[in-house]
């Protein structure tokens, strides 16, 4: 690889609007399409600060810095359009999370990468809503924490409480959400407000290994541990009023539930048995890449279609599991008011994936293509009228729910055409990490994180409290700079503030 | 129309029939007696079996009082009650075979619908005055729009009146008429633009039909699950299984 000084760098980067940022080509050996970051002036620095350590002399090895891995994405075959990095980018294996980029489906040399996807397959965030408000939670905040923690099985080597067998999960692989309906876990508007409908028709559980298998049956139904959470919330600000009524959010104060999870260790098996896989065919096909982490297949040799079903089938896992959450936080409502939930109006208002690989349909140079989208960190984010957004957000654009850290706010944005164009209607996922794990372990004290969410009125419930500081919000970069850089580049559109009053996390 | 109800009683060749002639006749009694009627005794039968019998005419005013036909001025009349006197016996031998196709033969007069004898609309002068006048009287009674072509109107009274004036509807109108928050539509993205402003509002009255057409469907197919779930769902938690809270 080459070795330059910061400045030179600084060369193949310019700030092409206030927002966004070019990568050209160079940057990285054999880039074939240019890069894009979108930053505001704060997410700017840290974006800068962390290329210009990786200048300093001596820092090798390690993850590159999110901007250099935008530009090696752009030099893998197929790619169209630009490697994309959205404003809460930040190193990842081998794809930055944050980043997303597509490759056409008719070129037979576009690959598939594991990378590109996360190993958390269809990692996501689904939001319910209720008719309650925080004058009606208030009185009984903890134990209505304490109720979804009882009821939600959180933490490490946690395990589910919805009876499973091998046979059980061999069919919710292969039929995602439709499981769950079928066994009467979820509402039919589930299934309407989830995208893909909560089921990948191509899912093959035949592909997915036994290890995995072994390792996803027991914790199916589980929260998981890392930064998925539950998350009792507050409307605090409705942006975009007629949006939010489509939703079902009508004032201020309302009471909504906010569910991060995964496919938990079922999709790190997936991601890890491919990978071997992947190396093999890397070989075969003289596939060359910028980095050993970008392993990839190309789309149509056995390697890549056996991922993408197996990809589909921890995507299904995953819809799965949230779908027991949410059957298990409708349950913990349920008994706390002593209402059904259909009283309480329960609804999903939106599910939404942000680790994730998919087949669809964009307009490039004007012409219709089909491409094989990766989002890792980031979220789908179609404008109104797309074709595969529900009937009742055809005239919003789909609901894109942005989870912030433990203790910030969260949000619902909504798709516009512009991304549609720009970034092939995707956009941020999070707040996105600003310390590593293991630098926040050494900075921060657990218990001076418990106070503070303490002192702002945040009940909390979690498994494993000394880990909280890895979560801490001061580890990520703040969820509310990546929501406007968005919003102020027009790739979506602020509709809702969350504000949590309650989380149970892992 | 006594050869229509020949027609219905099968008679061979009805078509070249001349029932005026007196042979024709007395065949068509004979006939019609022995393979449908079948109620006169054996010599009165024979006799009219055999059309050229002297006595034959006797014979065969006798029979018609036996079968209780009433006085009528003219022989073909006689004829034509006896026909519809065995198309009667005949159709109530078979009632329920007939009664078990009356479905599917009224469903076949439906997709396509045959002539309606008497129907007074088809007198009806559609082009005139005074029926534009009067679909437009009835669309402004409705408060609906009227369209230029009556027709257009009529077809849109019609909604009205089948979905909003239906006795169930009428009724219990909170469970027809929709209720919802307003969206400014006007102000939502149309996704294209066709550089008139007539167009473009056209094609988001196109949309909005189209998102109504979409929500219907999409509502039936929740139904469907619905209903499936009845039968297959059985949701149930074992908190024995894991470790619930620490």
């Amino acid at each position: 690889m080459v070795v330059r000084q910061y400045q030179q760098e600084l060369e193949y980067l310019e700030k092409i609007t206030p927002y966004s940022w070019r990568i050209k080509k160079g940057f990285q050996p054999n880039m074939n399409v240019e890069g894009v970051f979108y930053v505001n002036q704060t997410l700017e620095k840290l974006m800068l600060d962390e290329l210009r350590n990786a200048c300093r002399p001596g820092m090798v090895g390690g993850f590159l810095p999110g901007v250099k891995q935008i530009a090696n994405v752009a030099a893998l075959p197929g790619i169209v359009g630009r490697s994309v990095g959205l404003p809460d980018v930040h190193s990842g294996y081998g794809f930055a999370i944050g980043n997303m980029a597509a490759f056409d489906m008719d070129n037979p040399d576009s690959i598939v990468s594991p990378g590109g996807v996360g190993f958390d397959i269809n990692c996501g965030v689904r939001l319910l809503r209720t008719n309650l408000f925080e004058k009606d939670v208030m009185p009984v905040k903890e134990e209505l924490a304490q109720s979804l923690f009882d009821h939600i099985p959180v933490g490490v080597g946690s395990k589910g409480i919805i009876p499973m067998n091998a046979r059980d999960l061999e069919e919710a692989l292969e039929m995602g959400m439709d499981w769950s309906l079928r066994e009467g876990y979820i509402w039919a508007e589930d299934k309407e407000h989830c995208e893909e409908y909560g089921r990948m028709l191509n899912a093959d559980p035949s592909k997915v290994s036994v290890r995995a298998k072994k390792r996803g049956l027991p914790q199916l139904g589980t929260l998981g541990a890392g930064n998925h959470y539950a998350e009792i919330q507050v409307v605090e600000e409705i942006y975009d009023k007629s949006a939010a009524s489509k939703m079902g959010i009508e004032e201020q104060g309302q009471i909504c539930v906010m569910i991060h999870s995964g496919s938990r260790g079922f999709g790190h098996q997936v991601a890890t048995d491919a990978l071997v896989q992947m190396e093999k065919a890397m070989k075969r096909d003289n596939i060359e890449t910028n980095d050993r982490q970008l392993a990839c297949a190309r789309i149509h040799s056995q390697e890549g279609q056996d991922y993408l079903k197996s990809m589909a089938a921890a995507a299904n896992f995953a819809w799965v599991n949230r779908s027991s959450m949410t059957f298990l936080s409708r349950q913990a409502f349920a008994k706390k008011f002593g209402m059904t939930p259909d009283d309480l109006d329960m609804h999903v208002i939106y599910d939404v994936s942000h680790n994730i690989a998919k087949v669809e349909e964009h307009i490039v140079d004007g012409k219709p293509r089909t491409l094989l989208v990766h989002r890792k960190g980031s979220t789908r984010a179609f404008p109104p009228h797309h074709p595969l957004i529900p009937v009742d957000y055809q005239l919003t654009g789909q609901p894109v729910l942005i989870g912030g850290t433990m203790g910030t706010c969260s949000y619902v944005l909504t798709g516009t055409e512009q991304g549609m164009l720009e970034t092939f209607g995707s956009t941020c996922h999070g707040a996105g990490r600003a310390l590593s794990r293991a630098k926040s372990r050494r900075n921060l004290d657990y218990q001076e994180v418990l106070r503070k969410l303490d002192y702002m009125g945040i009940s909390i419930r979690v498994a494993s409290p000394k880990l909280v500081m890895e979560e801490a919000p001061e580890s990520y970069k703040n969820v509310t700079d990546v929501v406007n850089t968005c919003h102020a580049a027009g790739i979506s559109k602020k509709c809702i503030k969350l504000r949590p009053i309650a989380v149970i996390k892992g | 129309m006594s050869k229509r109800l020949l027609n219905a009683l099968e008679y061979p060749q009805v078509d070249s029939l001349d029932l005026n002639d007196e042979n024709t006749f007395r065949k068509v009694i004979a006939w019609t007696e022995m393979n449908r009627i079948q109620r006169a005794p054996p010599n009165i039968v024979n006799i009219l079996k055999n059309i050229n019998a002297r006595d034959w005419q006797e014979v065969y005013t006798d029979y018609k009082d036996r079968m209780g036909c009433p006085a009528l001025s003219s022989k073909l009349e006689e004829l034509h009650w006896l026909l519809g006197y065995a198309v009667q016996l005949e159709t109530q031998k078979n009632r329920n075979v007939y009664l078990k196709h009356a479905v599917e033969n009224l469903q076949s007069t439906n997709v396509v619908p045959s002539v309606v004898a008497e129907n007074l609309l088809d007198k009806l002068d559609f082009r005139c005055k005074e029926f534009a006048d009067g679909i437009n009287e009835l669309a402004k009674t409705l408060k609906t729009a009227p369209h230029p072509d009556p027709f257009v109107t009529l077809k849109a009274v019609r909604k009205v009146i089948t979905k909003r004036l239906a006795p169930d509807c009428v009724a219990n109108p909170q469970n027809y008429i929709l209720t919802g928050t307003p969206f400014p539509i006007q102000d939502a993205d149309l996704g294209f633009d066709l550089n008139n402003a007539t167009l473009n509002q056209a094609a988001k009255i196109l949309r909005m039909l189209y998102i109504q057409d979409l929500r219907d469907l999409q509502t039936k197919a929740n139904e469907l699950i619905v209903a499936v779930q009845g039968v297959t769902a059985n949701p149930k938690t074992d908190t024995k299984l894991g470790q619930v809270g620490y």
